[in-house]
């Protein structure tokens, strides 16, 4: 009984009638699509600094629809252009964690023994260091590239994905449908990819969509205390450090990007719960 | 003045820009008139008052537990403190020579655990202080001393190797530590004495929760007379926005680091039952230009460079127009400082015929460029700081005007300032700096050509600058005992800088402090980085 | 039992070795240091900084520093701090009972709440109980912890002035037990909120996978109610992902409490990291590396062992 046995079909009309799921799927689309559009989109340069337009109210003059700030530059500008970049570290980042975590996690959990703690002694070690910690020194070390920015913040929150995955093997391993593997004589490789990565499945989309989140939030921190991107190019992260000591007075200057965050992070966060529910192949109607 | 490394942690904090939106009248406190609260956004953790690095906010346990011989105040005299008086030719303190120093210490003057302050107690300061292996900041003026000698308990002979005019200076920086406690340690640096300092002055120190607040208690038996106040409370808060918010509640009676925003200025001076100070810091803020670079190998290229930036506009509109410009390393109301001097930026026109003439044209991709070389360069400072970024994006677009490619690259504070500028690795950085020696304008060990670090292992000359009649008129400045006629050297020595540009002045920091009306005392002083350095005198109207 | 244990303490020796000397490695091979403190200095010039680097021992090549640093350990002697001199262990020690009330608190909260929210959505799929608590667990999540501590400041402390915008007690009311639980409201809530969320889902999750069981189907037919259901089949098969994640959770705890402190200017452990990495205090930041590997080290150890108390088909290997 394996993953493989679900009929697409079913798997779509789980999912289309998981509606705050569609709603995720939504969000996504279209934040991508921003992100992918936001140089034809963004009405200004968002470089382009006019001290004599600075701090317009959103809505005040139709050439910055939602304002500008403190150096005179369009909000929604920026916002767009930082959207593309939260977005691409988000998933890179993503990308980067679920990788390295599946594989270390499955084969840990599968293999067991001195390659269990071998891996796990590693995750041990690399759990040690409080994952701000490793940001902000690497952050030092290379030049704050996005790429080097999602590597790095990829390459430090993959631990949890790997634990979740040999807790979800080491009671997967236990069970008939592996046992049977086994006895029709699978190899090793072809019982952790085929038989239980798919079973693993659900647990690592989860964790997935919850690392794309993290990631964007991350990035937003690291930015904010200013390690991460660099102005003048925008981050949601950076656009709050400037704001920040304007809050009361143009309070959506800290709002937006906020507010922004949260969307792009919800988005993600629903459409994974859907998915998680979409895919299991044992769900039943009723509790 | 205040190290920047630390503004991180006031970014960091982020909160409650909110605090401002408290009601416009200050509700809150009511005043205590036992005690004083000093708010600041940095903690002070070295209180060895010869091992501090971090001026500024460790000014306050120095001032508040130790003595130094003499003090400045703030009309720029020296005010005796643990001497008796300030050596002078006329008192017969300075030999004719300039040469040789003495000092007359006051008596009757105990440390805070009741052993008498004597001679013994100043001669091992200065042991310490040049001992290698202290890690003291700087020797600045004490490694001139050739011969230290105790002539009584209360007498000390200074012999200076050359004549050193700023030597006083020397001394106001660094405070008096106690022979009978320190005298046996194998390493200030680890001594408990850094943990529970005992010193001369005017207050003890009673408590410290560390990344909260410190307790001072008055000394009775002070020298000067005891202090006005019971208590006198240090509290950090790292958030300046949190910090101001405190200081309109009256949970702070003084805010002083980093003080009130610029933008907020306008709306502080109007509040009820609250004083607003503007502090000159000793601080400017400069452009420093890499002179062994090519691109700036050449003076008018840096001049033209200069010419062309708004700097005025960039105080307008990033510091709101509260910085004073300044055109020179000090402050323009600093008594050396040169007003004849001509502001010649915000000459775009001006830049580009300057820049032609010196060879760099525009090339095919509209850089200009010399010799292959094209004028393209990284600009540095501390990574987070929201005002320097924006003033580095005002330059970055004069400079694309000109034909000119400007690319910021920030890094954090332990970076940047580390070995990319000390060993002159930077193309320009965007840096603020006090005078060197106190508020001397003896600016040699920034400007004088063999205090390059990189060639010479000596100096913070970090641009690279060299310049033979500078060189001679600094070496002169520290010489000259009329104030007149080191007002003419250093007058020309500015002049030379403001043609030459090795570095570009923008402007001298200024910080808004605000405190309570009823708390007399706090008076800015231009001459110091300490805001406590009148701390004995604080009390409540 | 003895066993196992002894093995894991053996295996924690070459763990922290290889936390320290990545650690060690990270930081000096990176570039810049304490002394660019002493730069910002103007009586500071280049043969002062020269002098300051041999007496911190910065001069020395990376390998002579660490085994320095590393005999030091052994015998207990966790170094200096470059600023000020203090003992490294005295002043982290400082700082942990603050860390540790704040973790505490936020980490009882959420469990309790966070397992309760995740084991009702799951025996009450799709109900609206579950389709609110899902979605308010993703909002929850979503929102970016220090943004959110700014907008409880603002909503709380500035606007309704209900409670402080930070630090841990008011002046002068050192001990007093209300002026301190005034002041833990707001970061343990902001802290926990995530935290909480988290659980929830997990645990939702957790208990669905394990509600789906056929071992679930037998218990029914056998004609167990459904609490004997949840409490004797479906919570120990749901406990051991909880129990590993509870194991992982302790570090990102640490880096949470890390943005509520900055916040909240709560004087603890991850307010010092903060500082320490400002200044590159090496001291500090190797003894807090430390410090958190022998947590982490601990935690999963008990994680483990708890994860073989539930299931006796997982052996402590």
């Amino acid at each position: 009984m394996s993953a493989g046995a679900v009929a697409s079909g079913g798997v779509w009309r789980r999912f289309l009638r998981h509606r705050v799921a569609l709603g995720g799927a939504v969000v996504v689309a279209l934040l991508l699509s921003a992100a992918l559009f936001a140089p034809a989109l963004a009405p200004q340069d968002p470089t382009l600094l006019d001290t004599s337009v600075r701090f317009l109210a959103p809505f005040a003059d139709p050439r910055f629809p939602l304002g500008t700030d403190e150096l005179g530059r369009d909000t929604l500008s920026r916002l767009l252009h930082g959207g593309r970049v939260s977005l691409t570290v988000g998933l890179v980042a993503m990308a980067t964690t679920v990788l390295t975590g599946a594989a270390i996690g499955i084969a840990a959990g599968y293999l067991g023994g001195l390659a269990d703690t071998l891996l796990m002694r590693f995750v041990d070690t690399m759990l040690c260091f409080p994952q701000v910690f490793l940001l902000l020194v690497v952050a030092a070390f290379v030049p704050p590239t996005l790429l080097s920015i999602s590597l790095v913040i990829g390459l430090t929150s993959w631990m949890e994905v790997s634990r979740i995955v040999r807790a979800e093997i080491l009671n997967l391993k236990e069970q008939d449908f592996v046992a049977a593997a086994r006895a029709l004589g699978a190899s090793r490789a072809r019982i952790m990819f085929r038989e239980l990565l798919p079973n693993a499945a659900a647990p690592i989309l989860v964790a997935a969509t919850l690392k794309v989140a993290s990631a964007v939030l991350m990035e937003s921190y690291i930015s904010y205390l200013g390690y991460g991107v660099q102005p003048p190019l925008a981050s949601w992260g950076n656009m709050l450090t400037n704001a920040q000591g304007y809050f009361d007075t143009i309070p959506w200057l800290a709002v937006l990007p906020g507010l922004a965050i949260t969307a792009t992070v919800m988005g993600f966060n629903f459409l994974g719960d859907g998915l998680r529910d979409a895919l299991d192949p044992r769900l039943r109607m009723d509790p | 003045m205040t190290t920047r490394i630390s503004r991180r942690t006031a970014l960091a904090g982020g909160a409650a820009g909110a605090s401002l939106l408290a009601a416009p009248a200050v509700w809150g406190q009511a005043i205590n008139r036992d005690r004083i609260i000093l708010g600041m956004t940095q903690e002070p953790v070295q209180f060895n008052p010869i091992l501090f690095v971090n001026a500024g906010t460790e000014n306050v346990p120095e001032a508040c537990l130790f003595d130094a011989l003499w003090d400045i105040n703030d009309k720029g005299a020296f005010v005796p403190n643990l001497a008796a008086q300030v050596p002078s030719r006329q008192n017969g303190g300075i030999s004719a020579d300039g040469l040789t120093w003495t000092v007359n210490l006051k008596r009757d003057v105990k440390w805070s655990d009741g052993a008498p302050f004597t001679a013994k107690d100043v001669e091992f300061t200065y042991q310490a202080i040049v001992s290698p292996n202290t890690p003291v900041r700087s020797r600045t003026g004490f490694d001139l001393i050739k011969a230290f000698r105790v002539k009584d308990d209360f007498t000390i002979e200074m012999e200076l190797s050359r004549p050193f005019v700023p030597f006083l200076w020397a001394w106001q920086n660094m405070h008096i530590i106690p022979r009978h406690i320190l005298g046996n340690e194998a390493n200030l640096a680890t001594a408990t004495f850094n943990a529970n300092p005992v010193g001369t002055g005017p207050f003890l120190l009673r408590s410290r929760t560390a990344g909260s607040h410190m307790v001072y208690e008055r000394n009775p038996n002070y020298h000067r007379g005891p202090a006005k106040v019971r208590q006198f409370i240090h509290k950090f808060v790292p958030d300046q926005m949190a910090a101001f918010g405190q200081a309109r509640t009256g949970e702070i009676d003084y805010f002083g680091l980093l003080g009130v925003p610029p933008d907020r200025w306008t709306e502080v001076r109007n509040l009820p039952d609250r004083d607003f100070l503007v502090y000159h810091t000793p601080n400017v803020q400069f452009i420093y230009y890499n002179c062994g670079k090519p691109q700036f190998a050449d003076a008018r290229v840096r001049k033209a460079l200069t010419m062309a930036l708004q700097m005025q506009k960039s105080i307008d509109d990033i510091y709101f127009g509260t910085w004073p410009r300044s055109l020179s390393y000090l402050q323009p109301t600093h008594w050396a400082y040169n007003s004849n001097l001509k502001d010649y930026t915000n000459d775009p026109a001006g830049a580009e015929k300057l820049l032609d003439e010196a060879g760099w044209r525009r090339g095919a991709n509209g850089i200009r460029q010399k010799d292959g070389v094209e004028l393209k360069f990284t600009m540095s400072t501390t990574a987070g700081n929201v005002a320097r970024q924006g003033c580095q994006a005002l330059f970055q677009q004069n400079w694309k005007q000109i034909g000119v490619e400007m690319e910021i690259r920030n890094m954090p504070a332990s970076v940047v300032w580390g070995e990319y500028t000390t060993r002159s690795q930077f193309d320009t950085l965007l840096v603020g700096w006090d005078p060197t020696v106190g508020l001397d304008p003896d600016y040699t060990a920034r400007a004088h050509s063999r205090m390059i670090p990189v060639k010479h292992r000596q100096g913070s000359n970090y641009v690279q600058y060299e310049n033979a009649e500078v060189d001679r008129l600094l070496e002169l400045g520290v010489t000259q005992t009329e104030q007149a006629d080191r007002v003419k050297t250093y007058h020309r020595i500015q002049e030379i800088l403001h043609e030459e540009v090795p570095f570009a002045a923008q402007g001298g920091s200024v910080q808004g402090h605000l405190k309570r009306k009823q708390l007399v005392g706090p008076t800015p002083n231009q001459y110091v980085t300490d805001i406590t350095w009148n701390v004995q005198d604080w009390h409540w109207a | 039992m003895i066993g196992f244990l002894l093995r894991r303490l053996l295996q924690a020796i070459p763990l922290l070795v290889g936390v320290s000397v990545i650690g060690f490695g990270l930081m000096h091979l990176a570039p810049g240091g304490p002394l660019a403190v002493y730069t910002l200095n103007p009586t500071i010039q280049a043969q002062d900084i020269e002098r300051i680097k041999v007496l911190f021992g910065l001069d020395q090549p990376v390998h002579v520093q660490y085994a320095k640093w590393a005999t030091g350990i052994f015998s207990g002697n966790w170094g200096y701090t470059f600023f000020g001199g203090r003992p490294v262990l005295g002043v982290i020690l400082e700082r942990v009972p603050a860390t540790m009330l704040l973790m505490g608190s936020a980490l009882s909260i959420a469990i309790v709440v966070g397992l309760a929210i995740g084991v009702l959505g799951a025996t009450r799929r799709y109900s609206v109980f579950d389709v609110l608590a899902t979605s308010g667990a993703l909002v929850a999540l979503s929102f970016p912890t220090f943004w959110f501590g700014l907008m409880a400041i603002y909503v709380f402390a500035i606007e309704l002035r209900w409670l402080p915008s930070g630090g841990m007690w008011e002046l002068g009311e050192e001990g007093s037990v209300v002026s301190l639980l005034r002041h833990l409201v707001l970061p343990t809530l902001v802290l926990a909120l995530v935290i909480t969320a988290t659980w929830s889902r997990y645990a939702r999750s957790a208990f669905l996978e394990a509600l789906q069981q056929d071992f679930m189907r037998t218990a029914r037919a056998k004609g167990l109610s459904p609490r004997a259901r949840l409490l004797r089949h479906a919570f120990p098969n749901a406990a051991k992902p909880l129990v590993a994640l509870l194991g992982v959770e302790l570090p990102f705890l640490f880096s949470g409490a890390l943005v509520a402190e900055t916040i909240f200017a709560w004087p603890g452990m991850g307010r010092l990291f903060v500082d320490a990495l400002t200044m590159k205090e090496y001291p500090i930041l190797m003894g807090m590396m430390m410090f958190t590997a022998i947590f982490v080290i601990v935690g999963n150890l008990l994680a483990d062992i708890a994860i073989a108390a539930i299931d006796p088909r997982v052996r402590l290997s």
